[in-house]
């Protein structure tokens, strides 16, 4: 459907797809999709990015945490639409040249997982801490985490990540 | 969710206009994405404020008391410093609140009009009442996280933990709606689900909030707030409690008491809070405010132990006021 | 050639006497000494995989021109389905198909010939599918599609179908007797005790909620139905899918790469599977059915709901006779778990008499659940033998000794392969500092924190068995393929079996690429019961040492050296004086493949494999708000030989947190007027949080090979570490604040109710 610009105001868009335009992992990227369409569906279906995971779909579990202008939010409920014009990282945005991010080098090395469903949204949840406190306590680690679900109960290991990749950082 | 039209305008009076032609608005959408997901609002557009300038940030002016623009997120009044000195009770009040995520992405306005969490509610299999149905299914079903006092047809309970804080707190609100602006108590926001009133909030259609005050006098308040979950972490208050006074030469005044979790409205009782008025907040004036508070609950099947732990918080939360 | 033995194994508790092809000898077992790779903490092989994003799971799978599936779900707890009418939501853009009682081919699935049962009987039986060009257009679908049901009575609750005014579910009522056992005379040994307690114990439904919910991509290319599935056991589905489509197995092939978390619910076929394969071999397109959290809290198994009575008598200072009678609702399940297994073997009581009840329901059906049956059971057995201990007035861990010492299974009269429980006892005491306890707890925090200190034991399983099937290839460079059956569920299966195939064939373990969860590769067990490891490892075992022998036999062709005088070290062969890299003898031969083998030997018939453990808690309880906090897990298993530590502490780790939800928070409700599930979601369903992590988790292994289980020594961890846990807290809860807790989970409305009970009574 084409888009039905107001009389005087912001454009109405959809109900149909629309194209958007994003900037993910520093790449501008675009798609074209309803905007009922959330973050997360977008990366995965639109973008191949399937590292973020759909696990309850209504903000109660984390595994979709992304980052979206320096800050860990859930995918599942933001609006792809709603984040034009805005930086979107992911978990597949972290390694650089085949260099593991120090969280997730953390993460294998604190063995922080065993299915690894939980884990991009760990991830990112403390990559996102580690950028407002470099070296956080292990206080700090829980309450970044505490909105992502881990049903292994990795947690212990995951908050000792967590710590390390602060110190490995240092 | 449905399919919708969506449009982002930076400009309030663009925003309003959509809405009082039934656009739905939508800020952190980490409420309305889930009623929208759970079939209960079903919109044909949406119109997203975040794009809209002045709704976002706070300001202190001397002697004119606290303003907090609706579209400030609640993670910047958590992590504020300067607010965390001006007013402690919001750090302590969003600390358990949900998660850093939905603390980031969630708005202040947003969080003042977000709706209750009744299973049965929630359920777009259940017709209960509020939703325009015959009957409240919690009354006499599963009703653990339900309310134990001030609930008439619909006994689902006010779910916010900044509410309390921020009624402790005397705040006011600001609406606007393409009609005009109005200002009113946020307790009067508020309304207990009755009668023809199948609502939980005095919204009119159309209407946005855009700020919430703090009168100068309540600033000079210490405050506390305390928070019963059945999990450690991410949970909606069981019970919880604001707690608020002056405190003079080791007595109170001013003294406010307001619970949530309890009841459908953020619960506070004015006869409670006068008795405690110049009291040094010992022991027996704390417990004794505490039963004054919460006469007349009626606890439903399985939901009784809110009474005992609503006493235990609110006597906490009082006697935290005058401690070392 | 191949001969046929008879093999005795367990599994969840139950023992089952198979036939087994054998080719050659097993190895012997594993010396004791300083080994390469297996005992040593190892980083995952598949960690990287998994912290990038790009480990593949079922619900990564998007494949060209793929259709998404949404399913349409009674809302009813029981009602006839009379007439479907999909008209208006086939006329919506983008549906390409609709499947229901009324079109749908037969399709056997768990003993019924359909799928889209005429008389739906729970919330969530499934009634229809949609397939459409993506998922918001199938998920509207659904809301067109108008059903006409004719309800019928229906009952949800445990009790109340065991009552006489519920509607009878079956011809023969809502409850069957599914097991008893009997030794000894109880009667008597009641009427002579000192002390008899008897007391009812409940436990809650809990619900798995893997992250990755069940769900199916199936592809059909006119040959081969190909099946992406999240789950515990492929060739499990492979059989499903068999039954219901009835193909051949040659063209069905299911393949698990990566999965998100199963704890039992994932063991075979699923109505998603046959839905999504029924669409993509009918509309020629894939078609992925992916469960929601919602259908996953509904459909998707559980964790039965108890209601245990316990009778337990002392004398002096033993037990005398338990009687243990067990109701379970398996909603409509067609089984139950049997928690009166742990009353019949965990100790040696000379009187004992057992009943395990199932009890059908208008709910989801359970499934196994970690440690199935014996998380309940265990819960109310080791509340009641502390509840005896008190009465008898002596310390628990003594009571307990008394029977916990007997080589010998007291269920089957066999021996048991090893057991060192009372070493288990030894080492736990110490580390949570036991000697602190005191009757009527200790202080805690605050005047009114109280602390308390318990501990329960568990018995499991895990000895594994035949079929288990591996192959280890060479490559020219050097390298090594690893292929087995099995699938790594997140117990670190990938990792140990890489390990171990490393270790016997003198390889670094970077070298070794594990390929699983396919169905193209040898036939490997479910990936539950604790069995994996000590199923597939030693199998892994005798492939790469056959691979070894055979290479050192290249080995000594191309270096013209007598094979007894070589050895393989660090991928490396040595002989006198010389050392040449594997790629360069490798190389010479090129594509001339060496292909070890390995198959699982039979267990020892004679012998009972079992696995032991105690858990111990310490807890901080606040009187007045009835909240607890768990200070100190200590948890000691008997698990045989530990091959990486790392990931052993993990996984123990894992089991105590999910114990802990059990124990704590995690509880399904049911409306019993509507029989809809309130909390389908994770919301309102608590699983632990970060937060909820006990302050410390000392794990401890006994860490001694079995020198009997098989050739490795090992014994299965998956399910130990889950069972002890609730009743430890439980115990340490009632020691802290003498109110005893006999409904798990121990929800702040129970512990304030229990308290205040304790309180009238003081």
């Amino acid at each position: 459907m084409p888009q039905v610009p107001s009389v005087n105001g912001a454009a109405l868009r959809g109900p149909g797809p629309i194209d958007i335009a994003l900037t993910v992992n520093g790449n501008a990227v675009s798609a074209r999709v309803p905007p009922r369409r959330t973050l997360l569906d977008t990366l995965r279906e639109s973008l191949g990015l399937t590292g973020s995971k759909r696990v309850c779909d209504e903000g109660t579990c984390g595994a979709c945490t992304v980052i979206v202008d320096d800050r860990p939010v859930y995918s599942c409920m933001t609006l792809a639409v709603a984040c034009e014009g805005k930086r979107v990282e992911t978990i597949e945005g972290l390694a650089k040249d085949g260099e593991l991010h120090p969280v997730q080098r953390a993460f294998v090395d604190a063995d922080a997982f065993q299915c690894g469903f939980c884990t991009p949204g760990q991830i990112m949840s403390i990559v996102a801490l580690l950028r407002a406190t470099p070296a956080p306590s292990e206080a700090d680690v829980r309450r970044a985490v505490a909105g992502n679900l881990c049903r292994c109960g990795a947690y212990p290991n995951i908050v000792a990540a967590g710590v390390s990749a602060g110190r490995r950082r240092k | 969710m449905n399919a919708f039209s969506y449009a982002r305008p930076t400009a309030l009076a663009d925003a309003l206009r959509r809405l009082r032609s039934g656009a739905v608005a939508l800020a952190g959408g980490t409420d309305l994405l889930g009623l929208m997901k759970d079939g209960l609002v079903r919109p044909d557009t949406l119109v997203d404020l975040t794009g809209i300038e002045g709704l976002r940030g706070w300001s202190r002016e001397r002697g004119k008391g606290l303003r907090i623009g609706a579209l400030t997120p609640l993670i910047e009044l958590e992590g504020n410093p300067q607010l965390g000195q001006l007013m402690p009770i919001l750090r302590e009040a969003l600390r358990d609140a949900a998660t850093v995520q939905l603390r980031t992405m969630g708005t202040v306005g947003g969080n003042l009009l977000q709706r209750n969490r009744c299973w049965y509610f929630r359920d777009e299999g259940t017709p209960c009442w509020l939703k325009g149905g015959t009957r409240c299914f919690a009354v006499d079903g599963e009703n653990r996280y339900h309310a134990i006092i001030g609930a008439r047809e619909c006994v689902m309970v006010s779910p916010s933990d900044l509410v309390p804080a921020l009624v402790a707190y005397d705040a006011e609100i600001s609406l606007a709606s393409s009609r005009g602006r109005r200002h009113m108590k946020l307790a009067d926001l508020f309304v207990a689900p009755h009668g023809r009133e199948r609502r939980e909030h005095a919204l009119r259609p159309g209407e946005l909030i855009t700020e919430i005050r703090i009168p100068e006098a309540a600033l000079a308040r210490k405050g506390t707030y305390q928070k019963a979950m059945d999990r450690k972490a991410w949970s909606f208050a069981l019970v919880s409690v604001a707690a608020a006074a002056r405190i003079e030469r080791g007595v109170a005044r001013d003294v406010r008491v307001v619970l949530g979790g309890i009841a459908p409205i953020p619960w506070r009782v004015a006869a409670a809070e006068k008795g405690l008025e110049g009291s040094e907040l010992d022991e027996a004036a704390c417990a004794d405010a505490a039963e004054r508070v919460l006469a007349g609950a009626t606890p439903l099947r399985d939901n009784g132990y809110k009474l005992t732990l609503a006493r235990e918080l609110v006597r906490r939360a009082l006697r935290s006021l005058v401690a070392a | 050639m191949p001969r046929v033995v008879k093999s005795r194994e367990e599994f969840e508790g139950e023992v089952y006497e198979s036939l087994v092809l054998v080719e050659g000898r097993d190895l012997p077992l594993l010396d004791g000494g300083e080994r390469t790779e297996i005992g040593h903490e190892r980083r995952r092989v598949d960690g990287t995989a998994r912290v990038t994003g790009r480990a593949r799971y079922t619900q990564d799978v998007y494949l060209p021109a793929m259709l998404f599936v949404r399913v349409l779900r009674s809302p009813y707890p029981r009602a006839r389905v009379r007439r479907i009418d999909t008209k208006k939501a086939e006329a919506l853009a983008g549906v390409r198909g609709v499947l229901h009682r009324f079109n749908a081919p037969k399709a056997a699935f768990r003993g019924e010939d359909t799928i889209f049962r005429e008389e739906v009987r729970f919330v969530g039986d499934e009634v229809a599918a949609v397939a459409a060009d993506d998922e918001d257009t199938a998920a509207e679908a659904l809301r067109l599609i108008e059903v006409d049901y004719e309800l019928l009575p229906h009952v949800v609750d445990l009790e109340e179908a065991i009552g006489d005014v519920a509607p009878r579910l079956e011809t023969d009522g809502n409850v069957a007797e599914a097991s008893t056992h009997k030794r000894g005379d109880v009667r008597k040994a009641m009427k002579e005790a000192d002390a008899v307690v008897e007391a009812t114990y409940r436990t809650s439904t809990q619900i798995h909620n893997s992250l990755e919910t069940h769900g199916a991509v199936a592809s059909w290319d006119g040959e081969v139905l190909t099946v992406f599935e999240s789950t515990q056991h492929v060739f499990g589905v492979r059989q499903g899918l068999k039954m219901a489509l009835k193909l051949p197995f040659s063209k069905i092939r299911v393949v698990c790469d990566y999965m998100g978390g199963g704890f039992g619910s994932k063991g075979g076929v699923g109505k998603y599977s046959i839905i999504a394969s029924l669409f993509a071999m009918e509309l020629g397109r894939p078609a992925r059915c992916i469960l929601t959290r919602d259908e996953e809290n509904l459909a998707a198994g559980n964790r039965s709901a108890t209601l245990q009575q316990i009778r337990i008598a002392g004398k002096g200072r033993e037990i005398t006779a338990i009687e243990h009678t067990s109701w379970a609702n398996v909603g409509q399940g067609k089984w139950v778990a049997n928690p009166t297994g742990p009353t019949n073997t965990l100790y040696d009581v000379a009187n004992v008499s057992s009943k395990s009840y199932k009890v059908v329901t208008n709910a989801g059906a359970l499934s196994a659940f970690r440690a199935p049956g014996y998380v309940e059971g265990t819960f109310a057995l080791e509340c009641a033998v502390d509840e005896l201990a008190e009465r008898l007035g002596i310390d628990p861990i003594a009571l307990r000794r008394k029977h916990a010492g007997s080589p010998k299974d007291p269920l089957s009269g066999k021996r048991y392969s090893d057991k060192h429980l009372l070493e288990c006892y030894r080492i736990g005491a110490e580390e949570i500092g036991w000697r602190r306890r005191r009757n009527g707890g200790m202080r805690g925090s605050a005047p009114h924190r109280h602390r308390g200190l318990g501990m329960a034991t568990q018995i499991w399983g895990g000895g594994g068995g035949p079929p288990a099937y591996a192959t280890v290839h060479l490559n020219p460079d050097g390298t090594v393929v690893l292929t087995a059956g099995t699938q790594d569920i997140g117990t670190g299966t990938r990792t140990v079996l890489a390990q171990i195939c490393a270790d016997e064939l003198g390889v670094d373990l970077a070298d070794v690429h594990v390929r699983i969860g396919d169905t193209e590769n040898p036939y490997g067990p479910i990936s539950a019961g604790s069995v994996t490891l000590a199923s597939v490892g030693p199998a892994v075992r005798i492939a790469a040492r056959d691979a070894r022998e055979q290479l050192l036999g290249a080995a000594a062709g191309v270096l013209e050296t007598p094979a007894g005088e070589l050895r393989i070290d660090g991928g490396v062969v040595v002989s006198k004086g010389a050392r040449t890299p594997l790629s360069e003898i490798l190389g010479k031969v090129e594509n001339n493949t060496v292909i070890g083998k390995g198959a699982r030997h039979p267990n020892d018939p004679e012998l009972s494999q079992r696995t032991f453990g105690a858990h111990f808690a310490e807890v901080e309880v606040d009187l007045r708000t009835g909240e607890i906090t768990v200070e100190h897990i200590v948890a000691v298993h008997d698990i045989g030989r530990i091959v990486n530590p790392l990931t052993a502490r993990s996984q123990v780790e894992g089991g105590v947190l999910q114990a802990l939800g059990f124990a704590l928070t995690e509880e399904r409700f049911v409306d019993r007027a509507t029989g809809r599930v309130m909390n389908g979601n994770l919301e309102n369903y608590k699983v632990p949080t970060v937060k909820d992590v006990p302050t410390k988790i000392t794990v401890k292994f006994v860490d001694r090979p079995d020198r009997r289980a098989n050739n490795l020594g090992v014994k299965g961890l998956g399910e130990p570490p889950i069972i002890p846990t609730a009743a430890a807290i439980a115990n340490a809860v009632a020691n802290a604040t003498g109110a005893r807790i006999r409904h798990a989970p121990l929800t702040r409305a129970r512990v304030l109710d229990a308290l205040a009970v304790a309180e009238a009574r003081s």
